[in-house]
């Protein structure tokens, strides 16, 4: 039993789901769901349609090179059983996909921080230029902050008699 | 070919449907229609071609007959012996002369009649020749009617017999008739021969085939032979004599030593003396049969007299090489009931059949140039290196096991028999792994994982898996450290909260700002440009604009005064005393005048307001705007007032739709469609 990877959009195809079709040079295409499916019979290339891992990491989106990918490879030879290698490695397994799982997030991360900077300046900007159409210049001249101003409530409140403060 | 295989002779129809045959065909085949008018030439041949195509067809068919059936001379003489005590050889040959004759017959009167019909000068004598012509060709196949009938017979006849190969190795079975020839026949081979208690139970021959030694033995059943004169023989009879005389075979003649066939030992060893000049030249073997009914130590003095006759008789026949065992060799005792001796005589018949075949040929002149290409060659040898043979040890030792103990045959416990012994094959199921080869053999029941968490267990499989795990943790470790610094700085930018309440302050304004020119823009055609004192919808009050200021952080009081004191309301009042001009209480004006925004006067006296703060009623004539009096301006005010009402789109029930005049308007309710159905109205 393998979990496959889907030939478009890369996802794991989990047992009992996808088609497989394998073409006359016995190259064989698995495929995930009919979405991915129709969409190869269309002859659609995987790496200009967004929402496929191939688009992504060929557009620097995900992570591409990583010593995490390492670990995770397909051998072709059959290995004896060895209770003890087993175990090592159902030890491991979680923590390389934890390791792999925050080296992604902080890839995109770093990836839309630049936005994130310069969003911020030009918010900064837009404050310092246009603050005039919420506080009136004299108002600002005062108050140099880039706050809005400060409203002047007049409050009525009847006299009241000193009351003892209740202890 | 009729290489005895007579099944494939065609059938021979019988005269009249031979007749019906030929005419249908002409019929068919040759053109139906010819006229009167049409030239002498073309009736001619018309007629010409179908007397001549009757004929030909006739002739073929006639010669088609001929030649199919096997001419006697051609064929093996034992297969013209066998036709001819079935069916005569005379007769056989008479018949197919006489079809001969038809058929010579045949041709002649087609070619008269071709003839005459050259000369004929109308239609209807054309016509009448052809009549005449067919006609005699028919009656001359009349005539051969029966001999077509007999070869027909003959054919049915021959088709149904065995297919005896007269060069093939034979083993031939013959004696009185009730012996068991046939039961021993069943035995040795796959015919179902019938055996019957009763004589005469076989009428004709029957083959079969045994094999030995890898080799094909053809066993020929005979029906039994009486002891009579060769004249008063019965077809019955001279089909097996037919047989013995002409087939190169071993021979086996059944003797039946208890006597219940019918006939005595002694009227056996009678039949055996009368045809043993049949026997010259063949390998021959007594057999005695049914001794389980009679054993052979308790035969008479004269019985076993007589069988030994009949032993020397064979023991001639004995080869000039055959000398071992001379007793074996020909007398033989067996019960095809208890199947005592069955093999054996068997056995020993295929091997003297087959001995006596290689010396034949052997002797033949033929053999010396086969036996010029034998060669049997010896690889030379190399060096002089002994070379042994070579046999494994466990060989030797297992060789030495069986001769010493034979009893103990060791026997491997199967799965199978694992399997039965736990409860049979629904019950049990045998362990797959038992034979796993691992490192420890506890591991042999354990469950391989395949997939954890969707990843594939044996892409990790790697031996120092966890050295590089640990190495990879480290390296997290230092990279998150690193991380965190840049982080700390990249927020440190970031905006307080009153301002950023300020930005979205400004973004909704310039929002406001937009969409109200988005308004402006798509209603300037037809938008009125009113001045701003005509302001219907009270957009620019004081209120607002005070509102608005101190929206800005600004104080409003002194605008609005300003813009009261401006207002419409206070046209045509008198300028406000001032304080200055008058000169009235002016201490109590000083007072008032230090505060900077205030417009309000302290007066001396008071003053009846006439309308304070309040404005003309719309409807008030103002000399100068351009109306004559009240009615008029008001009457163009309403006017005003009514183009600008805004249509009610609402498409609310209104005054005109309270009542429908045609509940069914004929347009809507009647009338077929252009095109579609008309299920919905």
């Amino acid at each position: 039993m393998r979990l496959e990877k889907c030939w478009f959009c890369s996802s794991t195809i989990y047992p009992g789901h996808g088609i497989q079709f394998v073409r006359n040079d016995a190259k064989i295409f698995r495929f995930c769901r009919s979405k991915c499916h129709k969409n190869f019979k269309m002859k659609r290339n995987p790496r200009k349609v967004k929402w496929t891992k191939a688009y992504r990491r060929l557009h620097g989106k995900d992570m591409t090179q990583d010593s995490t990918f390492e670990f995770e490879r397909k051998r072709n030879r059959p290995q004896r059983y060895d209770r003890i290698n087993t175990e090592k490695v159902l030890q491991a397994i979680p923590k390389i996909s934890k390791v792999k799982a925050t080296r992604q997030k902080d890839h995109i991360t770093k990836r839309l921080s630049v936005g994130r900077v310069n969003r911020r300046t030009e918010d900064r900007r837009e404050l310092e230029q246009s603050i005039s159409l919420v506080k009136a210049p004299s108002v600002l001249k005062e108050d140099a902050t880039l706050t809005l101003p400060k409203q002047k409530v007049t409050v009525s409140y009847a006299q009241t008699e000193n009351t003892p403060m209740e202890e | 070919m009729v290489k005895y295989n007579f099944k494939e002779i065609k059938v021979v129809p019988s005269g009249k449907e031979l007749v019906d045959i030929i005419l249908s065909r002409t019929q068919r085949q040759t053109p139906t229609v010819v006229h009167k008018g049409s030239r002498t030439k073309i009736i001619r041949e018309f007629y010409m071609h179908k007397v001549k195509f009757t004929g030909e067809n006739f002739k073929k068919k006639l010669s088609d007959i001929i030649d199919e059936f096997p001419r006697l001379e051609a064929i093996n003489p034992f297969y013209s012996d066998l036709l001819h005590v079935l069916y005569n050889k005379d007769h056989f040959k008479l018949a197919l002369a006489q079809v001969n004759k038809a058929r010579n017959r045949i041709s002649n009167i087609a070619t008269d009649y071709i003839r005459l019909l050259k000369y004929g000068d109308s239609l209807y004598r054309c016509k009448c020749l052809k009549i005449a012509a067919l006609g005699r060709m028919c009656t001359v196949i009349k005539g051969i009617g029966p001999s077509l009938a007999y070869l027909e017979h003959v054919r049915q006849h021959m088709a149904r017999l065995p297919s005896i190969d007269p060069n093939m190795r034979t083993i031939l079975i013959c004696g009185c008739p009730n012996v068991g020839k046939s039961s021993f026949m069943n035995k040795i081979t796959r015919a179902d021969v019938e055996e019957q208690p009763y004589a005469f139970t076989t009428k004709s021959l029957f083959v079969g085939h045994t094999d030995y030694n890898c080799l094909r033995y053809q066993v020929i059943d005979t029906p039994g032979i009486l002891d009579r004169p060769f004249e008063d023989r019965n077809i019955i009879e001279m089909c097996s004599i037919t047989a013995l005389a002409h087939l190169r075979s071993a021979v086996l003649f059944f003797l039946d030593v208890s006597g219940s066939c019918g006939y005595s030992i002694a009227q056996q060893a009678a039949l055996f003396h009368s045809i043993k000049s049949l026997f010259l030249n063949k390998p021959l073997m007594i057999v005695c049969n049914k001794i389980d009914l009679q054993p052979m130590h308790a035969l008479s003095e004269e019985d076993k007299r007589l069988v030994d006759e009949m032993k020397a008789e064979a023991q001639k026949t004995l080869s000039i090489g055959g000398d071992q065992n001379g007793e074996q060799q020909v007398l033989f005792t067996m019960s095809t009931l208890t199947n005592e001796g069955v093999s054996t005589a068997k056995n020993t018949a295929c091997e003297r059949i087959l001995g006596h075949r290689v010396e034949l040929k052997m002797k033949s002149k033929k053999i010396n140039d086969c036996l010029n290409r034998f060669h049997v060659a010896m690889p030379k040898t190399r060096d002089a290196k002994e070379r042994p043979v070579c046999i494994p040890p466990q060989v030797l030792e297992q060789r030495a096991k069986a001769q010493e103990g034979e009893q103990e045959k060791e026997k491997r416990k199967l799965e199978k028999d694992l399997e039965n012994e736990n409860g049979g094959a629904g019950v049990y199921s045998a362990s797959l792994k038992k034979h796993y080869i691992l490192a420890s053999d506890e591991w042999k029941d354990d469950i391989i994982p395949e997939i954890i968490d969707g990843h594939n267990v044996a892409d990790f499989m790697d031996h120092d898996i966890l050295e590089r795990v640990m190495e990879l943790e480290r390296e997290e470790g230092m990279r998150l450290a690193g991380v965190a610094g840049d982080e700390s700085e990249i927020n440190g930018d970031d905006m307080m909260p009153e301002e950023r309440e300020a930005l979205n302050a400004i973004r909704k304004r310039k929002k406001a700002l937009i969409q109200e020119h988005r308004i402006k823009k798509s209603t300037a055609e037809s938008r009125p440009v009113v001045p701003r004192k005509f302001d219907k919808d009270r957009q620019f009050t004081t209120q607002r604009m005070g509102r608005q200021l101190s929206g800005l952080g600004l104080d409003p009081s002194k605008a609005i005064e300003r813009a009261r004191s401006r207002s419409v309301s206070r046209i045509g009042r008198k300028r406000e005393r001032s304080v200055a001009v008058d000169g009235f209480g002016d201490d109590s004006m000083e007072i008032d005048n230090e505060g900077k925004g205030s417009y309000k006067k302290l007066r001396l006296r008071s003053v009846s307001r006439s309308r304070s703060r309040s404005r003309a009623s719309i409807e008030e004539v103002v000399p100068g705007k351009g109306f004559k009096d009240k009615k008029q301006k008001v009457k163009a005010i309403k006017l005003g007032k009514k183009s600008v009402k805004k249509r009610n789109k609402d498409a609310r029930k209104g005054e005109a739709d309270r009542v429908i005049l045609n509940m069914m308007p004929k347009h809507l309710f009647s009338g077929k469609r252009g095109i579609g159905k008309t299920s919905r109205r």
